[in-house]
C-alpha cells in the first residue's frame, strides 16, 4: 500500500468531521523568514506554527488540520530554482486568470472583475487552508499561523458544511470520489468506475491515459508526490435557481408531452420525499427540473438509476451510462464525469476525473415562497478546489471540452452545463430526454454560477515543503 | 503647412511601388526596424475565444523542417508517413475530433495540416495517448524533434513543441491584428500613428518578418459551426 504520510491530508481526505473551512489568502512578506515558516510547519516540534497535516496521522486524530498550496508566484517568491520552475506546467506557470476563456471565466466571471485579493493575482503566493469543529478554533489557528510574520495576509474566505452534505441549490453533495489504485480507503465502497491510477492525482505515478506521464518538477522531492489544485469561489445565485425552477416547471405544466418525465400521480411520491406540503405538480415538476439539470435528484438518486422518482433505496454511487440511460447527456455529473458512457474522444473516458473538495459559503437559504422579490440577498456560494496531476488535462479538459462546449456528445455540442456553465438565456437550452426517444427542450438557462475569485496552486508532498523550507539562495 | 503636408502625404503614398522604395524597404529599413522595435513572433493556432462556433473546426497547420534536408531526407518523411498511415488514421479515429487531417511535404518541410474540434492540447495529448510512438517516428526527422520524444514522456514539452510549429493564424482585420500584437507586449494602448491602416502596417511587416510563414484569415467553412460527431450522427456515420 501507498504510504500516505508525504502527502499533504487534503488530497485524499474531506476532513468530513471538521465542517468549518476558512481559506487564508496570503503573500510572502519575508523571503527567509517565510522558508523557516515552512520549516517549522512540518518539524512535529514547532507548535508555534500550525503543523501540516499529513495523509496519515497515525491514532491521534488531530483536532484540526491545516493545509497549504502554493501558487507559480509563490514558488518564486521562496526562491525555487529557475530551473525547477521552468518545469512546472504551462498552465500553472500562467495562472488562472490567464486562463479565463478555457475555464469560462468571461462576463460576469472574467477576472477583472474579481473583488479583492483576487484582483491582484501576482501577490498571492500561498493558500493555506484551515478545517475546524467551530469558528474558534480557525481563529486560534489563523492567529498562529500569522504569527511570525512570514506571511501577509490579503484576504480570506470562509464556508461551512450545512447538515446532510446538503449545497446551495439544495442538492446533496459528497456523494463520489475517484477512489484510487494502491490506496486503502475503507470508507467507500465500489462505484463501478475503474479504480483511477495514482498518477491521476499525484505527480510521479502511472496516469490514466496508457503510457503517458506527466512532467515532475526536479528535484525529485519537489515534483514527486505533488498535486495540482484549481481554488475557485464560485458565486451561486440561488434565488435565480429556484426562479427557473419555477419557470421551467410552468413551461413544463402544458407541454403536451409532460407525462414522460413526470408520470400522472408521480407528484405525491416526489413532493413526499422533498416533504413539500402542499403536494402539486407544478411543485413537483420543479424537483424534475432540477434533477434532469444535475443529474441526480436534489436527495442525491442519480437519474441514471431512477429516472421517474427519487429513490432513497438505490446507490447513489454505482451507475454508468450507456444509449438507454434517462440522464441527460448535458446533465452536470454526466457532463464532468461521462464515466463508461459513450463519448467523442473515446480514449479521454475517466481520464479527466478530479478529487472536488468543495465547502459552501454564505447562509443555507430557506426559499420564502412569498416572494423574494425585494430582498437583498446575501452573496452564497461554493469554495471549491479541483485537484488532479494535470491541471491542463484534467480540470481544464472538462471545463473546456465538456461542461462549456459539450463537444462529448453531438446531442449537446453548442450548449453549457446548464447549472455551471457561462449560459445566456437569449441562447442557451437544455434537452430533456423522454421515454418515447423525443426531448422537451428547456430554454432562457442564465447563468447561475459566477467566478469571483480563483488560483491555480501547487499542493506540495511533505518532502516538498521540507525542500522549500531548506532552500538558501 | 496643410498644403505641404498633402504633398507629403502623396509622396510618400507612391513611394512603395518605386524600386528603389522597395530595394531599401526590404534590405535596410525593415532589418532595421525589426533592430530597433524587435518582435516576437505571435503565436500559433486559432484565437482564443469563448464563442462556440469559434471552438469547433479550429486550423492546425504544423511545418516541421526536415532535418535531412535532400531528397533523400524527403524521402523518409513520405516513408514515414506512408508506413504509419493505417495507425495514423485509426489514431485520429480514436481522437474523435479531427474533420480532416493531411501530410504534405513542402520545401524541406513535413507539414501536417489538419481540422479539429475543442480545444487543442486536448487534441494533441489524445493523439499522444492514440499513436504516440508513430508521433515518434515522425518528429525524429524533425529538427529538433528528439528533445521531445518519446512524445508520451514528454507530453507537456511535445504539446509546447508541436504548438510553436502551429502557424500563426493571421485575423482576417488588420485591427485584429494588431490587438494580438498589442496583447503579446501586454501593451494596452491603441495602436501608434506608423500603424495607419491605408498603408502596410509596420508591424505586420515585422510580424511576418518574425513569422515567415503563417495562415492567412480564418479560412472557408461549407458547415460552420458543426462539430465531426454532429456531421457524423447527422449522415448516419456513428460517431
Amino acid at each position: 500500500m501507498f504510504d500516505l504520510s508525504d502527502l499533504q491530508g487534503n488530497v485524499l481526505r474531506g476532513y468530513k468531521d471538521k465542517p468549518y473551512v476558512r481559506y487564508l489568502i496570503l503573500e510572502i512578506a519575508d523571503r527567509v523568514v517565510a522558508r523557516r515558516w515552512l520549516a517549522a510547519a512540518i518539524s512535529g516540534r514547532d507548535h508555534d506554527v500550525p503543523q501540516i497535516t499529513s495523509g496519515d496521522w497515525g491514532k491521534a486524530k488531530p483536532r484540526t488540520c491545516f493545509n497549504i498550496g502554493l501558487t507559480y508566484e509563490g514558488l518564486r517568491a521562496l526562491g525555487t530554482p529557475g530551473s525547477s520552475l521552468a518545469m512546472f506546467p504551462n498552465e500553472f506557470i500562467e495562472g488562472i486568470t490567464a486562463r479565463a476563456l478555457k475555464l469560462g471565466d468571461v462576463g460576469a466571471s472574467a477576472p477583472d472583475t474579481w473583488p479583492s485579493p483576487f484582483n491582484e493575482p501576482k501577490r498571492i503566493h500561498l493558500i493555506a487552508t484551515i478545517y475546524a469543529e467551530n469558528v474558534a478554533q480557525l481563529d486560534q489557528v489563523q492567529q498562529r499561523a500569522l504569527d511570525r510574520n512570514a506571511l501577509t495576509l490579503l484576504g480570506m474566505r470562509e464556508g461551512n458544511n450545512f447538515d446532510g452534505d446538503f449545497v446551495h441549490f439544495g442538492y446533496r453533495d459528497n456523494i463520489m470520489q475517484p477512489r484510487f489504485e494502491g490506496i486503502h480507503d475503507p470508507e467507500r465502497h465500489a462505484d463501478g468506475q475503474p479504480l483511477a491510477p495514482l498518477g491521476t492525482v499525484l505527480l510521479g505515478h502511472p496516469t490514466n491515459l496508457e503510457g503517458l506521464q506527466w512532467r515532475v518538477p526536479q528535484p525529485t522531492q519537489l515534483g514527486h508526490n505533488g498535486t495540482f489544485n484549481a481554488f475557485r469561489v464560485l458565486k451561486q445565485d440561488v434565488v435565480g435557481f429556484e426562479n427557473y425552477l419555477d419557470q421551467a416547471a410552468s413551461d413544463l405544466l402544458t407541454h403536451p408531452k409532460v407525462d414522460e418525465v413526470l408520470p400522472p400521480g408521480g407528484e405525491l411520491k416526489v413532493c413526499e420525499v422533498f416533504e413539500i406540503e402542499p403536494p402539486s405538480r407544478h411543485a413537483a415538476l420543479r424537483e424534475v427540473v432540477a434533477a434532469y439539470l444535475c443529474g441526480r435528484w436534489r436527495d442525491g438518486t442519480p437519474l441514471a438509476l431512477s429516472a421517474d422518482m427519487p429513490d432513497a433505496n438505490v446507490d447513489r454511487a454505482k451507475f454508468d451510462y450507456d444509449e438507454s440511460s434517462r440522464c441527460p447527456y448535458g446533465a452536470h455529473i454526466r457532463r464532468c464525469n461521462p464515466r463508461g458512457g459513450h463519448i467523442v474522444q473515446r480514449v479521454a473516458n475517466n481520464s479527466r476525473r478530479l478529487v472536488r473538495r468543495g465547502v459552501p459559503y454564505g447562509p443555507a437559504y430557506k426559499r420564502d415562497k412569498s416572494g423574494d422579490a425585494g430582498k437583498t440577498e446575501p452573496e452564497r456560494g461554493l469554495l471549491g478546489n479541483f485537484i488532479g496531476a494535470s491541471l491542463g488535462a484534467q480540470f481544464e479538459a472538462m471545463s473546456c471540452d465538456w461542461l462549456n462546449l459539450g463537444l462529448q456528445d453531438p446531442r449537446i455540442t453548442g450548449s453549457n452545463d446548464p447549472i455551471t456553465g457561462t449560459n445566456d438565456p437569449a441562447t442557451s437550452w437544455f434537452d430533456l430526454p423522454l421515454k418515447s426517444g423525443g426531448t422537451i427542450r428547456l430554454r432562457g438557462l442564465p447563468e447561475f454560477v459566477s467566478t469571483r475569485g480563483g488560483a491555480y496552486t501547487f499542493l506540495p508532498s511533505l518532502s516538498a515543503i521540507r525542500y522549500l523550507g531548506s532552500l538558501t539562495a | 503647412m496643410p498644403d505641404n503636408e498633402g504633398l507629403m502625404d502623396r509622396f510618400v503614398d507612391r513611394l512603395p511601388e518605386t524600386a528603389f522604395f522597395k530595394f531599401v524597404a526590404a534590405r535596410i529599413l525593415t532589418p532595421l526596424w525589426a533592430w530597433w522595435t524587435p518582435v516576437k513572433p505571435l503565436p500559433g493556432g486559432p484565437h482564443p475565444s469563448f464563442q462556440h462556433g469559434d471552438n469547433v473546426q479550429c486550423m492546425m497547420n504544423l511545418i516541421m523542417p526536415l532535418k535531412d534536408k535532400s531528397p533523400v531526407g524527403r524521402a523518409h518523411a513520405a516513408m514515414a508517413i506512408s508506413q504509419h498511415k493505417d495507425a495514423i488514421f485509426a489514431g485520429l479515429n480514436n481522437v474523435g475530433t479531427v474533420h480532416f487531417a493531411r501530410f504534405v511535404i513542402v520545401g524541406d518541410n513535413i507539414c501536417m495540416f489538419s481540422v479539429y474540434d475543442g480545444d487543442f492540447t486536448n487534441y494533441i495529448r489524445d493523439f499522444i495517448a492514440t499513436i504516440g510512438e508513430v508521433f515518434d517516428a515522425v518528429v525524429g526527422l524533425v529538427e529538433g524533434g528528439e528533445k521531445v520524444i518519446p512524445c508520451d514522456k514528454n507530453v507537456e514539452a511535445f504539446i509546447q513543441w508541436v504548438h510553436e510549429r502551429d502557424l500563426y493564424q493571421v485575423p482576417d482585420t488588420p485591427t485584429d491584428f494588431l490587438r494580438d500584437q498589442e496583447r503579446l507586449n501586454g501593451d494596452k494602448a491603441v495602436a501608434p500613428v506608423n500603424d495607419d491602416l491605408t498603408l502596410l502596417p509596420r508591424k505586420m511587416v515585422l510580424q511576418l518578418r518574425a513569422n515567415a510563414n503563417v495562415s492567412l484569415g480564418s479560412g472557408y467553412r461549407a458547415y460552420p459551426g458543426y462539430s465531426v460527431a454532429q456531421v457524423r450522427k447527422q449522415l448516419g456515420l456513428g460517431w
